[in-house]
């Protein structure tokens, strides 16, 4: 046990997805590696089939306070506890497409990525082979180049087919949704059998989250983790040229520093720039990593456009898993619905499995009918409900952003604020993949068919990577800018959010981060 | 039955509610807990009397199936175990106020408009009432936002309705556990 004080080669704040997926790869690599977790110790066998249990695995660290006219929906989409937000993600795993890294030189709109497609295509085909994922590349005909998926892909079951029928009456196609689900035994995980509660942990190891796949690896190979640290503060040294730890504070309230050559920040897409700003020194005397002044802005969240549908048939819909059996992505070319207006990609998720409650339960897609109404309702819908879900990207507006607020947490941290609007352009293609959606279930011969509000999905910017550090806060492996061995990890580095859930491309990212650092790792830490 | 204490227990890490019941601690579901009167920690049996009728209008069934200690376990647990739906809807905690002051607003609408507070409208008028909060502040309101009040009071009623095994046997759904619940839903 790495003891406070003790200096380690990284320290690692989070122990999410791309915490974890680094901690692994260098652990691997033969560094010292300590992971601080700011939520409870969490395994597999604590992951309990329900809805209301479920809730267990979402923020519950000090409050964010949420501003704007679409906020974010950080409790929601955050994750407490080790594994992070992975512990509760869908793990639909699409790529990102090679048009999503370059929207400002194509289209002249938001951003570019310092890095293309080519350049991550390769760590796509990694991870998808050390992860799992299971699709069916020839059916996805919109899919960027890369390897074929290592598993056959979801099986369909009566929801799917039925929506099926609508995208193909109105000419349009479906493929497999890729997931991080197993299919076929893989790496010693068990098969799914496609109960839907991914969204509460899959205890069997079936979905590739951190508690099953990068955690153990990290473990053995010496990292270590330690719960119930909340970290309040990066150190620097006297020149503020380079970090030099972390300050925690653990479960009895004592603070402790934990030094480090490396410091990687893990925690998520609103607790990494709250850590930069609230980490100011006479050297960085705006936060850290902030002479571009942008640590905290283009705060992005996918608007999800929502379609629901009673059917005669029976559709079967507690089946499958809870990110849906389908994909389509028609209208992911940016300029699709020119002349709407609307700009942007977006791709749907069909047929979700569903249950009765919670947010994203079959009470809520109704939440006007109430009484006996809403008991007749459940009963029908129970067995002819179906779902698909369009992930709308969201441009990137600077003052969508983290900023701190004036009150503080229990440590003397001010609190986060996040201020989020949906910008102008991706509010009409929300609008615009809703009224396709209504045509295609309609198609598919629903009696009924109603839409849901918009609703936040990912939490994406905040730390964006871009090739010039005067409108950037790092570079394209997520090192700031500003200090060599500072890193950033995670969604936060997205410059643009595609139309695309984000969990592959972070793990992408943080592969070749990891890559680099091991090839680099003098050159980074001093 | 005697019961004199109610805390919070840790079972593999997992918690779960316990009542000590004539001296020995014995878990219950909050439909048990509400047939053996175990007494409440935050919420008022006023408020318990209000909670319980407006969850009957907003689905009928939940008062019995324990919506009121339901809401009162998890008002009195620590922000970082509570279960309700609320904490991921932007209020940050402790929820006690929502609760207390969205039930307040409901009594002096009731009262406003007919002269006597929720738990004695009749069905219709507490049916019309529930129509107004759905849609805006009814009238003598003064709380959260009343269609906001209104939503996660309803998401509450289904939780303890259909979120549990018996509601999915209910809806002739399967429940498909993994790993079962403890109890019906966190207790």
């Amino acid at each position: 046990m790495t003891l406070p004080g003790e200096k380690v080669d990284a320290v690692i704040v989070g122990s999410g997805a791309s915490g974890s997926a680094i901690a692994a790869k260098l652990a691997v690599g033969g560094k010292k590696v300590i992971i601080l977790e700011a939520g409870p110790e969490r395994d597999n066998q604590s992951l309990i089939s329900s809805a209301i249990w479920a809730r267990r695995l979402k923020w519950s660290g000090e409050p964010v306070i949420e501003e704007g006219e679409n906020r974010v929906g950080h409790v929601f989409n955050a994750g407490f506890g080790v594994g992070g937000s992975a512990m509760h993600h869908y793990a639909v795993w699409p790529r990102l497409h090679g048009e999503d890294f370059q929207v400002r030189t194509l289209y002249d709109q938001a951003l570019d990525w310092p890095l293309r497609y080519d350049d991550l295509q390769p760590y796509y085909d990694q991870v998808q082979r050390e992860s799992g994922v299971a699709g069916d590349a020839e059916q996805e005909i919109w899919r960027p180049p890369g390897e074929p998926y290592p598993m056959l892909p979801v099986p369909l079951f009566a929801q799917g087919e039925i929506i099926a029928r609508g995208f193909e009456k109105q000419g349009m196609h479906t493929a497999p949704l890729p997931l991080a689900v197993t299919t076929s035994q893989y790496n010693g995980r068990a098969v799914c059998i496609w109960d839907g509660w991914c969204d509460a942990g899959c205890p069997i190891g079936a979905l590739a989250n951190p508690v099953t796949t990068d955690l153990p690896i990290a473990k053995r190979h010496g990292a270590v983790l330690q719960a119930n640290a909340t970290v309040s503060r990066i150190l620097t040294n006297d020149t503020g040229e380079y970090v030099t730890g972390v300050e925690f504070v653990d479960e009895s309230g004592k603070t402790s520093r934990i030094m480090a050559e490396l410091v990687v920040l893990a925690a998520f897409t609103v607790q990494n720039p709250r850590l930069l700003l609230a980490s100011a020194t006479d050297k960085h005397r705006s936060g850290l990593a902030n002479s571009s002044g942008k640590v905290g802005s283009y705060v992005m969240s996918h608007p999800a456009a929502l379609v629901y549908g009673l059917f005669d048939e029976k559709t079967h819909c507690y089946l499958g898993a809870f990110g849906g059996q389908l994909l389509n992505q028609d209208s992911y070319g940016k300029t699709t619905h020119a002349g709407t207006g609307a700009f942007g990609s977006y791709q749907w998720m069909i047929a979700q499995a569903v249950k009765p409650n919670d947010l994203l339960g079959i009470a809520t897609t109704r939440a006007d009918l109430f009484g006996d109404d809403l008991h007749v309702f459940m009963k029908q819908a129970a067995h002819g409900f179906a779902s698909m879900t369009a992930v709308i990207e969201d441009l990137p507006v600077a003052e969508n952003a983290v900023t701190l607020s004036d009150q503080k947490d229990r440590f003397g941290v001010p609190l986060a604020r996040v201020t989020h609007t949906t910008h102008a352009e991706s509010k009409l293609l929300w609008q615009a993949a809703l009224e396709e959606g209504q045509a295609i279930f309609k198609a598919a011969g629903a009696r009924k068919v109603w839409i849901g509000p918009q609703g936040s999905m990912h939490i994406m910017g905040g730390t964006i990577m871009g090739a010039d550090s005067a409108n950037s806060v790092c570079n394209d492996y997520g090192q700031t800018h500003d200090i060599s061995n500072l890193l950033i990890a995670g969604a936060g580095l997205f410059p643009t959010s595609g139309g695309v859930n984000p969990m592959f491309t972070i793990h992408a990212l943080a592969a070749r981060t990891s890559e680099y650092l091991l090839k680099n790792w003098n050159s980074v830490i001093r | 039955m005697q019961q004199s204490r109610r805390t919070f227990i840790r079972n593999s890490g997992i918690g779960l509610l316990g009542f000590t019941v004539g001296g020995c601690e014995v878990k219950l579901t909050p439909e048990d807990a509400r047939q053996q009167k175990i007494p409440f920690q935050v919420l008022s049996p006023d408020e318990v009397r209000t909670l319980e009728a407006l969850g009957e209008s907003l689905l009928p069934g939940s008062a019995a199936a324990g919506l009121a200690h339901f809401i009162d376990h998890q008002l009195a647990a620590s922000p970082r175990d509570q279960l309700l739906m609320i904490k991921y809807l932007g209020v940050s905690p402790p929820f006690s106020p929502f609760y207390s002051t969205g039930l307040a607003a409901l009594n002096n609408s009731a009262n406003d408009q007919h002269g006597a507070d929720y738990a004695d409208l009749t069905r219709e008028q507490s049916a019309a009432l529930v129509g107004q909060m759905a849609q805006a502040n009814p009238q003598g309101w003064s709380g959260p936002a009343a269609p906001f009040f209104y939503f996660v009071l309803r998401n509450d009623a289904v939780d303890v309705v259909y979120g549990t095994k018996e509601g999915f046997e209910r809806l002739d759904i399967p429940y498909m556990a993994h790993i079962e619940p403890p109890g019906r839903w966190g207790e």
